[in-house]
């Protein structure tokens, strides 16, 4: 018998009508057969809302089955009395690091699990000693873990559950709310575990690179499997994974594009290494060349915001003393789209914070228009509906009984008169693609990704020149990231309103922005075209941050001795070079 | 965010390492002398005594002080409520309804000191001890209660979760308030009602994102096995000391001594 086999596995959320209080049922899971293997490593994919969560819910004994059968290491998971059992052995990694760790210190939260167990406590201090090794945070055994990063929480999370002596590790989306280099952190500690200490891995992501690297992909659509296979055979099926609201790797699109004109080129590559030794066997057309001018930055001479020698210093004169921003000066033009990179704790946030004047300057002013924004407090109200900012998470600020009146709270803090802001409502409504009549309903009851839109709503009725966004695809499934940053894209070729767009999605940031600020320990690194920028990938990685996939295979592809630029970074503008470049 | 919960200051000292039951305990000891501390010689007594563990805690004086700023009005407003009613022993000064007497004045005296004592005692605790060490101690000593259905084990729980929390919730709110003002918000200007109806947008949000957050957290404990206090171990008892002990026959005998003093009359 396999580690997990479940076999038609059912489970049913049941919910009561406010009004009515009837009795409604609601089917998560409707007939799922599922094997995992000891020491296997399985990624599980499926759009927000498909079932995949309630599943790994119920591999750790959190939810119980309501029909069918499952069995874990030989234990019946519908028989109460081996949930215990069962929780030991299949630790769960949750997506907020915030809200799964306990004690104010490493050490003891780590602690919590083995004397939720009983063991005695010499035991439990070897396990904790084992356990943060095996993440490599020893260093932070005394630390409060409210001074940690979110990748370091998570692996302290990660800890936690080791120090139970699991089998099975199921990570609920736990790269989700992380940078790029938390993400790696956690899937560096993942892998090793897998591949050193045998722990069998369930992942949940939606990060297809992190799923490329599993031995096995499981899909999940509406409550049933919709595939099942190696990485490589399901990331072929781009179409497929497309209509299931889920994406693949670039790489993967891209080599799937070119088998579609060049059979002799596998469509299932899911590598960069493994495109370019792909490439190469086939072989490029002799005197192939492909030249792509460099765009040219912004003529548009009107500074829109204009910020000059700003230094910031959080809690100055006391202990935790630091300094966000260090004499920065740069300029945004107006109409420009412009991306803001820097990995967490560089200062991104602090700095467009002071765009309108949400934080004080220690040092150095601000302009708006040629204004400093801070010389009449009188406007300053008038100041932040010209420059809106999106805040990360913004749905976990909406307060609205109705959509409505969330939407018209900014319009009616301005106090406009009501046709106005009945007017801007529906059309801030209409931007992000939310039906007007959807109006009278509760903003609280919609989708992570429609609350969201809500939220960017709610700014956007106020009309602003400026929208500044704060990682506005965080956290959402794939198809969820795309239609957000298409209502951006709207937003800006459209209404010709400025952009300020911070990302930690180098792919994102690359197609749709003119140009780049890159930040780095409160200082502005960069900032340039997107091609001037991602030109420089040395200088990028030197300061944790990276270049576009297409850029690093064209990079590659470039030493390997093609003629092709670095500056490509859609995926269909890949590849039709490539398809005109390989000899058929 | 720079928030100092229950003052802990973290030194090396012999009272820092003494255990958090042993310091619990000896509060409300010292409160008791206190309490029973009659004539000068008593106060002197439990003035020495605290004197004493103010020079051991190795916290600075000026610190320990600052506690008193808060309360001075407090102590400044019984006193003087006490001068002008206590009528009792030789009459000082009269005018009008105002009569001050010797009786007065030795009662508001010996309250002022109590007070002092009484706030300078206790804060000794909460600077030595952090507050995690605080809610073991408390759950230790209130478990003999739970035969008779006091939920020591979820108290303490409960106090400690909450201390978790209180860094992440300030943040939340802060971030709150910022994207509401972003968004026009005022919450500084206006009548009582427009600032209690300001408050919505920042109470709502929080209120949803705390029910999600323990929601969450609650699971996350279910799945590292938690079920109250079952089969459960602590990786760090509490373990008494020499020093331990030694403390508790201190307060003894300072209770006894002031007890014995009070008998006196002195």
């Amino acid at each position: 018998m396999d580690f997990i086999e479940g076999g038609d596995l059912r489970y049913d959320y049941t919910s009561y009508d406010d009004e009515t209080n009837e009795k409604k049922t609601t089917q998560a899971l409707k007939g799922v057969d599922i094997s995992i293997k000891k020491g296997e490593f399985v990624a599980l994919l499926g759009h927000n809302g498909s079932g995949k969560s309630t599943l790994a819910k119920l591999l750790n004994g959190i939810n119980m089955l309501s029909g069918g059968t499952l069995y874990i290491k030989g234990l019946d998971a519908s028989d109460e009395n081996n949930i215990w059992d069962i929780r030991q052995s299949v630790g769960m990694v949750f997506q907020n690091p915030d809200n799964q760790i306990i004690a104010s210190i490493v050490e003891e939260d780590v602690a919590f699990g083995p004397e939720n167990l009983g063991i005695a406590p010499a035991d439990i201090v070897k396990n904790v000693d084992m356990a943060l090794k095996a993440v490599r945070m020893e260093k932070y055994r005394l630390s409060s873990p409210s001074c940690l990063s979110g990748g370091q929480k998570q692996r302290i999370a990660i800890a936690g559950i080791l120090a139970m002596k699991p089998e099975c590790i199921v990570l609920d989306e736990a790269t989700a709310m992380l940078d790029p280099l938390g993400r790696q952190d956690i899937m560096n500690t993942v892998m090793r575990l897998n591949r050193e200490d045998g722990i069998t891995v369930v992942l949940i992501t939606h990060y297809m690179e992190e799923a490329a690297l599993a031995d096995r992909v499981i899909v999940i659509n509406e409550g049933r499997i919709a595939d099942e296979g190696k990485p490589s055979e399901i990331f072929a099926k781009v179409e497929k994974m497309r209509s299931l609201r889920l994406d693949v790797p670039q790489i993967t699109e891209l080599s799937y594009i070119v088998n579609k004109k060049i059979k002799a080129f596998p469509a299932d590559i899911t590598t960069i290494d493994g495109f370019v030794s792909a490439a190469l066997k086939i072989g490029f057309k002799e005197g192939f060349s492909y030249k792509k001018e460099k765009k040219r930055r912004n003529e548009n001479t009107e500074n829109i915001i204009e910020v000059k020698n700003l230094t910031h210093i959080y809690a100055e004169g006391s202990a935790f003393e630091s300094t966000a921003l260090k004499n920065v000066s740069l300029e945004i033009k107006k109409g420009d789209f412009v991306g803001l990179i820097g990995h967490t704790g560089s200062g991104k946030s602090t700095l467009i914070q002071h765009f309108n004047a949400l934080e004080k300057a220690d040092e150095g002013r601000v302009f708006f228009k040629g204004e400093d924004i801070n010389a009449d407090k009188s406007k300053l109200k008038s100041l932040r509906q010209k420059i809106g900012l999106v805040f990360q998470y913004p749905e976990h600020q909406i307060f609205g009984a109705t959509i409505f009146e969330e939407v018209a709270f900014g319009p009616s803090n301005c106090g406009l008169p009501e046709d106005e802001i009945k007017r801007r409502v529906k059309k801030a409504l209409s931007l992000v693609g939310i039906d007007e009549s959807m109006c009278e309903r509760s903003p609280f009851d919609l989708s992570g990704g429609q609350k969201r839109r809500i939220a960017i709503a709610g700014v956007l009725a106020m009309e602003p020149e400026v929208l500044v966004l704060d990682e506005p695809m965080a956290g959402l499934d794939p198809r969820g990231r795309d239609e957000i940053l298409s209502n951006i894209k709207k937003m800006h070729d459209e209404l010709g309103i400025t952009i300020v767009l911070v990302s930690h999605s180098m792919e994102a940031i690359a197609e749709i922005a003119d140009s780049i600020i890159v930040m780095s320990e409160g200082s502005v690194e960069m900032y340039d075209t997107c091609d001037n920028v991602f030109s420089q990938a040395e200088r990028l990685r030197a300061i944790g941050l990276d270049v576009p996939c297409m850029t690093q295979l064209f990079a590659r592809l470039r030493s390997e001795g093609l003629d092709v630029p670095e500056n490509i970074y859609s995926v269909k503008e890949g590849a039709d070079i490539l398809i005109s470049a390989l000899r058929v | 965010m720079n928030l100092t919960i229950g003052q802990h200051y973290p030194v090396d000292s012999v009272i820092h390492r003494l255990d958090a039951r042993t310091k619990i305990l000896a509060v409300i000891l010292y409160i008791t002398a206190v309490f029973m501390a009659k004539g000068i010689a008593g106060y002197a007594l439990c003035t020495l005594f605290l004197a004493v563990c103010t020079v051991l805690c190795r916290v600075p004086v000026g610190l320990m002080l600052r506690g008193l700023k808060n309360i001075i009005i407090i102590i400044l407003f019984t006193v003087v409520l006490n001068i002008l009613f206590i009528r009792t022993g030789r009459e000082l000064f009269s005018f009008g309804i105002i009569h001050i007497t010797t009786g007065g004045i030795a009662v508001s005296l010996r309250l002022c000191v109590r007070l002092v004592l009484l706030i300078v005692g206790s804060s000794i605790l909460t600077l030595t001890t952090s507050p995690i060490a605080l809610t073991e101690g408390i759950e230790a000593l209130l478990k003999p209660f739970k035969k008779i259905g006091v939920p020591s084990h979820e108290i303490a729980m409960m106090m400690s979760i909450a201390l978790r929390f209180i860094p992440t919730l300030a943040e939340e709110l802060d971030k709150i308030k910022k994207a509401q003002t972003a968004r026009g918000a005022d919450f500084e200007t206006g009548g009582i009602t427009a600032r209690a109806r300001s408050m919505i947008p920042l109470l709502v949000p929080l209120f949803v994102s705390s029910f999600r957050r323990a929601d969450e957290l609650a699971m996350a404990m279910e799945a590292r096995c938690y079920r109250g206090d079952v089969h459960r171990t602590r990786m760090k008892s509490l373990k008494y000391g020499r020093a331990d002990y030694a403390s508790y026959m201190l307060l003894f005998l300072l209770v006894l001594a002031v007890f014995v003093l009070r008998k006196f009359g002195v």
